[in-house]
């Protein structure tokens, strides 16, 4: 089945934004559906959170009890400053901030990046197009730990060792084919006649592409950007070899410090942890509600 | 701009050299700068001989290849990983085909569902790795403490030193990551499914059962299909799972190609750097054999072509 | 793939395949030249330092401190990496492999960068009155092929840790002496119940080495015996095979000791009170002081016949490369890190043990480390100085715990690490 050929998009604006699938159910499943729902989707919520839970809880307890036999679910006693001693740590903040830093930009540069290209592989027949694709994903097959010393050594020949720049290039880069692969899926399985009525508008390539069709791939951006960030701001091979002040260091380079062979704060590693969460969280509610966005002709105007 | 919609199949367009180096140049730039360079190192460590320090000696033909291959562990690896990738690549697709349904819908708290299922995501996974590392202990897991209070199991369960356990056990971990990112690739293919469709299917008298075989999963393909292949090489390059929760085990019993590359390299009595990058190197050729295989079964081209 | 394509992404890419074409030769220093050439290339305003992190408090601040005194010293920048203990081999193979390793590096093991020629001997680099303030065993384990090339930064002892509460229940009156007594006592420990063992025993991959090497010195075995390789010789097999029993036949040890580490395994046990004897060292000390709900006391090991025991020591490195025009900035370096306002102090930050004989007199006061100062003089260690080692201790942390396990066959492991010992050295 071709998708052209079933994608017909709803022309009326609001009115494709209802709720998901509308198909015939049974009338008394009707009736308790949304209930039914509401407990399945908490019962599935919790069950993601609960391990994430216990992280918080042991962050919480004085880092002895966290790895005490027998083991208890609520601490045992509850220590409450260790979010306040992370948060006034100096060298935690940096890395912090290099983690913002590097992740935020790294996601900036495979959009602005990916955009294009997704785009371009998707509408145009052109020589290669398929070796490109290839290609692009072929980037993703090479392990980062396998990597690292080549990448090393770039970076020492073009004295970027040390910088940010290095960590956004090698993210922006090892994150591309995601990007490239979601978008061109969107790009496609966009019906050719909106494009066509907003050309004889009179946009051109380019702003067909920024007014009419980026609006129509907002889920697909919307994935992009959180898995992109995301990515960026798990990495830890390559920053690990690539950074050396501790101040450049991000969160999951620096957070290792934690626990040592000879020392071992579990209770500020989780604080930690449970903080460096956070920013990907926010910035995934303030970006959720555009995946329900669908496909609407609206933007076309 | 010389291209206009006068394309030939599905009306997509033709552009020449000049064109498509402007659309694609960035992207290229990087993709060669960046990895193509160490990519070739790559190779070029994987023919070099190595002291135990890093130290290049000389060069090594295809000694580090021969050594990797004749490795009495390598069976076992190869068997682990192809057990791990499978598992895992199916578990998380299916589960999260129903987890990016109940997301699409509309009801009380859908909203902290989405939140929730992005948090094991958000988390770096090797501090995830260490989450479950206690959370499955002997002595101090929580898991234990559970089974045994509930009277499922009368002794703890070595979850990660008994050998019956610990694939099992990192295959769920496994695929509890990997879940966030495919439920979200498949709940984003969802969304792009226009909802007259459905409103027309509902006319023709559809059951939802129908409905889902006849038009929600043929539509989902071109997400289905960057979901598993992505994930075919997410799961095979995954390292930290598999390396913290295996790490109280000794020599290669539970590694993948990913820990047993690393292992040769810092680890392990070999301690090479050559074999080690040899080993990638056949790692990457395994991935891209896989992956190729994949998308010749299922009709890539056609997919993104139409 | 398509020619006109590949023509324009080899154009696009070009810069990075100038890259390939430069990527053997250049990189800072020559990492393998010999000293000679030292004197004369220019002197370096600034070197490097990749430290390992033994904690978070302290590591990083200690050195970042001492980067500004060398500063103030010197003149030269000290430029400081510290990398952790679970990276640093990687760290320090990568740059080694990019001909730009750093000019001092901290690890646990130096012989066979030595063996390679990359490091300045003391004879170069180390002042006279530094070399005779090291204690001699530690110079004796920095020594390759007669010349010392690995200098010491901290040291640490093992000892017998054992839970005073779980004596007093069981009614042992006194850590044991020998094996036998060893094994009665830990098995009145398990028999008391509630998930306690006698004994918890880490033979998992991260420190398999270390727990072995104590019981091993303690049976009068070794891992070299005059000059030889004698990892399977019958006292050593006697001991992996007591070692075996503890766990399978006497049951005294915690569940599948051969796959347990140290850190999160043996030593989690003994801190909630679960285990009635560990072996451990001043940083387990300083943890139990902290979390102040285990009362233990320290005793020198068990032998097999009540003879004297062994010590089992263990020393870090800080070894330098010879990178041109840098042996002064190193030799500073190391004036500075050795005078005891600077190396007792990093010592006494992470919770070890000195290396110098002044720092002895210094550490003598603490009476908290009375246990381990006794016995450092005379501590065995491993055999760092043999570049074979370092290959060795990762056959062995691989390998030992399969020994342990019931259908385990110490006698077989031992033969095949010594197989392997003799043909790499």
């Amino acid at each position: 089945m071709s998708t052209t050929s079933i994608a017909r998009p709803a022309a009326s604006g609001p009115a494709g934004r209802t709720a998901g699938p509308a198909v015939q159910r049974p009338r008394g499943y009707r009736r308790v559906r949304p209930y039914v729902l509401s407990v399945a989707g908490l019962a599935v919520a919790a069950l993601f959170a609960l391990p994430y839970v216990v992280m918080l809880l042991d962050a919480l307890r004085p880092s002895g009890d966290v790895l005490a036999t027998p083991p208890s679910f609520l601490p045992r006693e509850w220590q409450w400053g260790t979010f306040g001693t992370i948060l006034s740590d100096a060298r935690f903040l940096s890395w912090l901030k290099s983690s913002l830093l590097v992740a935020s930009v790294s996601t900036v540069v495979v959009l602005v990046v990916a955009v294009p290209a997704a785009y371009f592989t998707a509408r145009y027949r052109f020589r290669g197009r398929t070796a490109f694709l290839l290609l692009v994903l072929a980037t993703q097959m090479f392990s980062p730990t396998a990597l690292v010393v080549g990448i090393y050594r770039e970076f020492f020949q073009l004295n970027l060792v040390n910088t940010y720049m290095a960590l956004i290039l090698t993210n922006a880069a090892f994150n591309l084919a995601f990007a490239i692969w979601i978008l061109q899926g969107f790009f496609a399985s966009i019906p050719q006649e909106i494009e066509e009525a907003a050309h004889l508008d009179g946009c051109g390539r380019f702003g067909t592409l920024w007014r009419v069709m980026l609006p129509l791939t907002l889920p697909g951006l919307v994935t992009t950007v959180t898995f992109t960030f995301i990515a960026a701001w798990n990495e830890y091979v390559v920053a690990l070899t690539l950074i050396q002040d501790d101040a450049r260091k991000p969160l999951t380079v620096g957070i290792s410090s934690y626990v040592t062979g000879y020392e071992q704060n579990w209770d500020q590693l989780f604080a930690a942890s449970v903080i460096a969460i956070v920013p990907v969280v926010i910035l995934f509610a303030a970006i959720e509600k555009h995946l329900v966005g669908g496909l609407t002709a609206g933007a076309v105007k | 701009m010389t291209a206009t919609a006068t394309g030939s199949g599905a009306g997509t367009s033709r552009a020449g050299l000049g064109v498509t180096a402007l659309w694609l140049g960035p992207a290229l730039a990087l993709i060669v700068g960046v990895v193509l360079y160490p990519a070739v190192e790559l190779v070029r460590a994987s023919t070099s001989d190595y002291s135990i320090t890093g130290l290049r000696k000389g060069a090594a033909g295809a000694d580090n290849y021969r050594r990797v291959l004749e490795h009495p562990d390598l069976s076992t690896v190869l068997l682990n990983t192809v057990v791990w990738v499978a598992a895992v690549l199916v578990l998380s697709i299916v589960i999260s085909l129903g987890l990016a349904q109940l997301m699409s819908k509309e009801f009380f708290g859908r909203r902290l569902l989405r939140w929730a299922v992005i948090v094991p995501w958000a988390a770096s996974l090797v501090i995830t790795a260490r989450l479950f590392m206690l959370l499955l202990d002997y002595n101090y897991g929580i898991l234990n403490q559970v089974l045994l209070s509930a009277g499922i199991v009368d002794t703890p369960v070595d979850f990660l030193g008994d050998d019956r356990f610990t694939m099992p056990s990192m295959i769920g971990v496994g695929t509890f990551v990997t879940l966030p990112f495919t439920a979200y690739v498949l709940l984003a293919g969802l969304k792009g499914i226009p909802d007259d469709v459905y409103e027309a299917a509902r006319m023709d008298g559809a059951s939802p059962w129908q409905a889902y075989t006849r038009i929600t999963l043929p539509l989902l393909r071109p997400a289905l299909m960057v979901a598993t292949v992505l994930n075919i090489i997410y799961v095979f390059n995954s390292f930290p799972i598999v390396y913290t929760l295996n790490d109280r085990n000794p020599g290669f019993a539970h590694d993948t190609t990913i820990t047993f590359m690393y292992k040769l390299a810092f680890k392990s009595a070999e301690k090479s750097v050559g074999m080690s990058a040899a080993a990638g190197v056949f790692n990457v050729l395994l991935i891209l054999v896989v992956v190729l295989a994949y998308l010749r079964i299922s009709n890539w081209k056609e997919a993104t072509d139409a | 793939m398509n020619k006109r394509f590949a023509a324009a992404a080899a154009a696009i890419g070009g810069f990075a395949l100038t890259l390939t074409a430069c990527g053997g030769g250049t990189g800072a220093g020559t990492a393998g030249g010999g000293s000679a050439s030292s004197g004369a290339a220019e002197k370096v305003t600034s070197i490097k330092l990749v430290a390992a992190e033994y904690s978070k408090e302290n590591t990083a601040a200690f050195w970042t401190k001492f980067a500004e005194a060398y500063k103030a010293k010197t003149g030269i920048t000290l430029e400081v990496q510290v990398v952790s203990w679970n990276d640093i081999d990687q760290q320090s193979s990568t740059m080694v492999q990019n001909n730009n390793p750093p000019d001092i590096l901290n690890l646990n093991v130096y012989a066979s960068y030595a063996k390679d020629d990359l490091l300045w001997s003391a004879d170069d680099v180390l002042s006279d009155a530094v070399k005779s303030d090291l204690l001699p065993n530690f110079v004796k384990s920095g020594t390759y092929e007669g010349k010392m090339y690995g200098m010491p930064d901290l040291s640490s002892a093992r000892a017998l840790f054992y839970n005073k509460d779980l004596f007093a229940k069981a009614g042992i009156a006194a850590p044991p002496k020998t094996w036998d007594e060893f094994v009665t006592d830990a098995k009145k420990i398990s028999a008391l119940g509630d998930g306690t063992v006698g004994y918890a025993m880490p033979l998992g991959p991260e420190e398999a080495q270390a727990e072995y090497s104590i019981w091993m010195f303690n049976n009068g075995g070794d891992w070299k015996t005059d000059g030889k390789w004698s990892i399977n010789s019958p006292q050593n097999v006697e001991t992996l095979k007591f070692l075996k029993d503890l766990s399978v036949t006497q049951k005294v040890t915690q569940n599948n000791p051969g796959k347990t580490n140290r850190t999160d395994g043996a030593f989690a046990l003994f801190q909630s009170g679960k285990a009635g004897m560990v072996v451990g060292f001043s940083p387990l000390a300083a943890t139990l002081d902290k979390d102040g709900k285990v009362s233990y006391g320290t005793a020198a090991m068990p032998t097999k016949d009540g003879g004297e025991p062994s010590t089992y020591g263990v020393t870090d490195y800080l070894m330098a490369f010879k990178k041109p025009g840098n042996q002064e900035a190193v030799k500073a370096f190391y004036d500075l890190y050795y005078s005891p306002d600077q190396v007792n102090t990093f010592i006494k930050n992470e919770g070890f043990l000195p290396v110098t004989q002044s720092g002895l007199e210094v550490f003598a006061s603490d009476t908290k480390l009375t246990t381990y100062l006794d016995t450092l003089t005379g501590a065995k260690l491993t055999p760092t100085d043999d570049p074979g080692w370092d290959r060795v201790k990762l056959a062995v942390q691989q390998s030992i715990g399969a020994a342990v396990a019931p259908d385990g066959d110490p006698q077989a492991v031992l033969d095949s690490l010594q197989k392997q010992a003799e043909s790499g050295s």
